[in-house]
């Protein structure tokens, strides 16, 4: 089944096209990675799916709904969530409260019952926080419960980024460059730990990414961007033979 | 004795003020100078309903939470989409705005001359029941769903709305309930103090509820709280010097933001849960 | 409206927007640079005309002379308000609110010192020159706005001098699209925002005098800066030509309307006005729409 069709979407800043005609499908429970040399545009993809942009032209369905044009929240509701490259966990909510705001959208208590703390409030707030814990518990931080997202070591942060991500349940997850800063024991880690989500939860992942030994491993299919266009689309063995990606990389060499 | 009981109906009224902001710029980072606008709202509406409409007092008081609330909703509507220093100073206008009416509306609200002769129908019990339950509902929307949701807009509008917060909605929500505080006081001071008049509450008194705020630090309800019961009695015990109150305030917030940033009380927030954990671990 | 009333109106609205103006200049150079609303610049404004009342009063009886003396103090307290109230939470990495509450509390720091001090006496300036106005024809023209408007007008062309010929104006503009890249350049950042609020000062120190002069010193002359303030918003705050603009437009405005519907009404109007042309175009006349970096 499709999860996320993207028909040939394009975002001008100014004169200066970010997107230009991007074109992908995605199907269920596959890993795909998008990739390209910097400002290629791959973050602005990611911005344009999750409707921090609107699109210029062009339209993206989500398992077979239209959410060109949605809100942002909206379409974290239908099933999209995402990680940021540079780390946005909220500084003044400890780990907890951090993996709790993400579950806000799957509460039904109203305003008012929560000024009076009704029974339905405790007990969506006892549901809130025992699926917290575990996911803490899951990726091991477990005893950083009370600390504050910015002093915990920079690998534990992304982590922390990767669980708040899985909160509400996501049918399709984003990823921008989950390795970035990450050593190699922690990037063979989230290697091991993305494989096991995929399968435990029916995940859909697209990553977008720099690091060459995440991405050959685990993705299925690879798009490869330049300049805001699609330069190349295939399993990761041909795309690391294919002529147009290494001229992208590494320039015309004659 | 009565002294010190007026120097505490004053002290607890503005609290409430205080905790209005607090919810709007203390937990959710809306900076708004217009509070003043919806005391002036609160004052005056259950002020003429009472004297001029002959409504029973709780009546009056419940007129002026509504129209509060309906204003709040109203002003929302434009401002709540604006950087947060457009929203300000669109505040601050807003504020000048409700002056400029009060003046204009002179059949209605007196003009210059206020309104006099209000019976002093609040004193100290309905002010502190009324702290309590205010404190009360605040604190039960602070450690839920609503409060976490604060919090994450302050702290990052963007991933807030990526977590599937609603923004706009939200901050509505925070606005409309910050705005029916702020008039329910409003309402009270009316009856409290005797006497309104279009400058009752100016931008300047609207800044002082944010700067209180914040040195008892943003994250802590009974910051706030301590904060405004010490500013505003320090205010009625010292009367003669009261000009220099402000400028004393003044410098312990710039002291407090340059070396203590989280404000005295940082993210400490009383809780019996906690109480009774330390009391535990003492044993 | 009579013509000539019309036309008075309007010469008192540009001089009035004239001041105006130089408010939302000095509002929105710190504005750019720093990204907050520089609340301390009615601080600025309030201890010039002080100043400038006490210097022309009691040491120096010169126009030309104590506007100077008054406006290089401005720039020297605009200085020294960066340095002890912006600069110590700036090196800390503060969050913009923290900038704005402390701005807001030194306005009210200055405000409130006035008034404890100075505030009951009334203090107007000393008349400059023995005729107040010109006749020209039906019009009456006021010395005291015509020169705020001469002044005002040659500040603002000196300034756009400076930043776009010196090499100091070339890293304040660097500055306001990044913070960070003159000292990529080799240029002090420290410096740069001291100059800054040099420039930001002085500008409120020529508005503290120009007030001051027209209507007499209180403390709460530092609140008729609010109004430059919101020419920079609607000026759009990124843009000092916006402000400018606004300024000019908005002190015309307020002249024709008060005229014709009175004080409180122009209030209402004016902020009712503001209040529809942010809910149509919410970055202001000459801002820019905000792209958020994801």
């Amino acid at each position: 089944m499709e999860v996320l069709k993207a028909i040939t979407i394009s975002k001008n800043f100014g004169g200066v096209s970010a997107v230009d005609q991007f074109a992908m499908v995605q199907e269920e429970n596959q890993i795909t990675g998008i990739i390209g040399p910097n400002g290629a545009g791959k973050t602005t993809v990611f911005n344009l799916i999750t409707g921090v942009y609107p699109v210029d032209t062009g339209e993206i369905w989500f398992c077979g709904k239209n959410i060109t044009g949605l809100s942002s929240h909206r379409i974290t509701d239908l099933g999209i969530t995402r990680t940021f490259q540079n780390i946005r966990l909220f500084r003044n909510l400890n780990v907890l409260d951090n993996l709790r705001v993400a579950y806000g959208i799957k509460t039904h208590y109203t305003v008012w019952e929560e000024m009076v703390r009704w029974s339905r409030v405790k007990r969506e707030e006892r549901e809130t926080e025992e699926l917290a814990r575990s996911y803490l518990a899951y990726f091991g931080l477990d005893k950083y419960v009370d600390t504050f997202p910015y002093n915990l070591p920079y690998g534990l942060q992304r982590r922390l980024e990767l669980a708040r991500a899985l909160m509400a349940g996501p049918k399709l997850l984003l990823l921008d460059e989950p390795a970035a800063g990450l050593n190699p024991k922690e990037i063979h880690q989230l290697i091991q730990t993305l494989l096991k989500i995929k399968e435990e939860k029916n995940l859909s992942i697209i990553i977008v990414e720099h690091h060459m030994e995440l991405v050959m491993n685990i993705c299925k299919i690879l798009h490869v961007l330049n300049f805001g266009k699609k330069i190349a689309e295939g399993e990761p063995k041909d795309i690391q033979r294919n002529k147009a990606v290494l001229q992208a990389y590494l320039g015309d060499e004659g | 004795m009565e002294f010190y009981v007026k120097v505490l109906e004053i002290t607890c009224l503005h609290t409430i003020l205080v905790l209005g902001a607090y919810l709007m710029t203390g937990l959710t980072g809306l900076f708004s100078l217009g509070q003043g606008g919806f005391v002036s709202i609160g004052a005056y509406t259950a002020a003429i309903a009472f004297i001029h409409f002959n409504a029973p007092f709780p009546i009056a008081i419940l007129m002026a939470v509504c129209m509060g609330s309906v204003v709040g909703f109203l002003i929302g509507i434009p401002t709540l989409r604006l950087h947060r220093d457009y929203f300000l100073l669109v505040t601050f206008g807003f504020g000048e705005m409700v002056r400029a009416a009060l003046l204009h509306l002179a059949q209605l609200t007196g003009g210059a001359l206020g309104i006099a002769g209000i019976p002093k129908l609040v004193g100290l019990p309905m002010i502190l029941v009324s702290i309590l339950f205010i404190t009360f509902l605040i604190s039960n929307l602070k450690r839920s769903r609503f409060g976490r949701n604060c919090i994450a807009i302050r702290d990052d509008e963007l991933a807030a709305s990526l977590m599937g917060i609603n923004v706009y909605s939200h901050k509505m929500k925070v606005f409309i309930l910050s705005s029916a505080i702020t008039s329910y006081g409003g309402a009270l001071y009316a009856f409290l103090i005797m006497f309104i008049e279009p400058n009752l509450f100016n931008w300047l008194e609207s800044a002082k509820l944010i700067i209180i705020t914040f040195v008892g630090g943003v994250n802590s309800i009974i910051g706030a709280i301590i904060a405004s019961v010490v500013y505003y009695s320090f205010g009625e015990f010292f009367r003669f010097v009261d000009v220099w109150r402000d400028v004393l305030l003044a410098l312990a917030v710039l002291f407090v933001t340059i070396f203590r940033p989280g404000g005295i009380f940082g993210s400490w927030d009383f809780s019996l849960k906690n109480l009774l954990r330390w009391r535990a671990k003492k044993i | 409206m009579e013509y000539h009333i019309l036309l008075q109106q309007i010469l008192n609205g540009i001089s009035l927007g004239g001041v105006y103006a130089l408010e939302a200049v000095g509002f929105g150079i710190i504005f750019n640079i720093l990204k907050f609303s520089n609340f301390s610049h009615s601080g600025v404004v309030a201890i010039t005309a002080y100043l400038g009342f006490f210097i022309s009063k009691y040491v120096y009886t010169n126009f030309l002379v104590t506007l100077i003396l008054t406006t290089l103090a401005g720039g020297f307290i605009g200085v020294m308000i960066e340095k002890l109230i912006f600069r110590p939470i700036r090196l800390k990495g503060a969050p913009l609110t923290l900038f704005l509450v402390n701005s807001i509390t030194a306005a009210m720091l200055v405000q409130q010192f006035f008034a404890a001090t100075l505030g009951d006496d009334y203090y107007p300036y000393p008349v400059f020159m023995k005729q107040t106005s010109i006749n020209l024809g039906t019009l009456t023209i006021s010395k005291t706005y015509t020169l705020m408007l001469i002044i005002s007008g040659l500040i603002l062309l000196l300034l756009t001098l400076v930043l776009k010929r010196t090499k100091i104006g070339i890293a304040l503009r660097a500055a306001s699209t990044d913070v960070r890249t003159p000292s990529l350049m080799g240029v002090n950042i420290d410096f740069v925002i001291s100059v800054a609020f040099f420039i930001a000062g002085v500008l409120g120190g020529i508005t503290g005098y120009l007030l001051g002069m027209t209507y007499s010193v209180d403390p709460f002359i530092g609140s008729m800066i609010l109004k430059g303030i919101i020419a920079a918003i609607i000026g759009g705050m990124g843009s000092l030509g916006g402000g400018v603009a606004a300024g000019l437009l908005l002190g015309g405005a307020e002249s024709l309307l008060v005229a014709e519907i009175g004080s409180s009404l122009t209030q209402i109007a004016i902020y009712s006005g503001i209040f529809v042309l942010l809910l149509i175009r919410p970055e202001g006349i000459g801002g820019k729409r905000y792209i958020i970096k994801a």
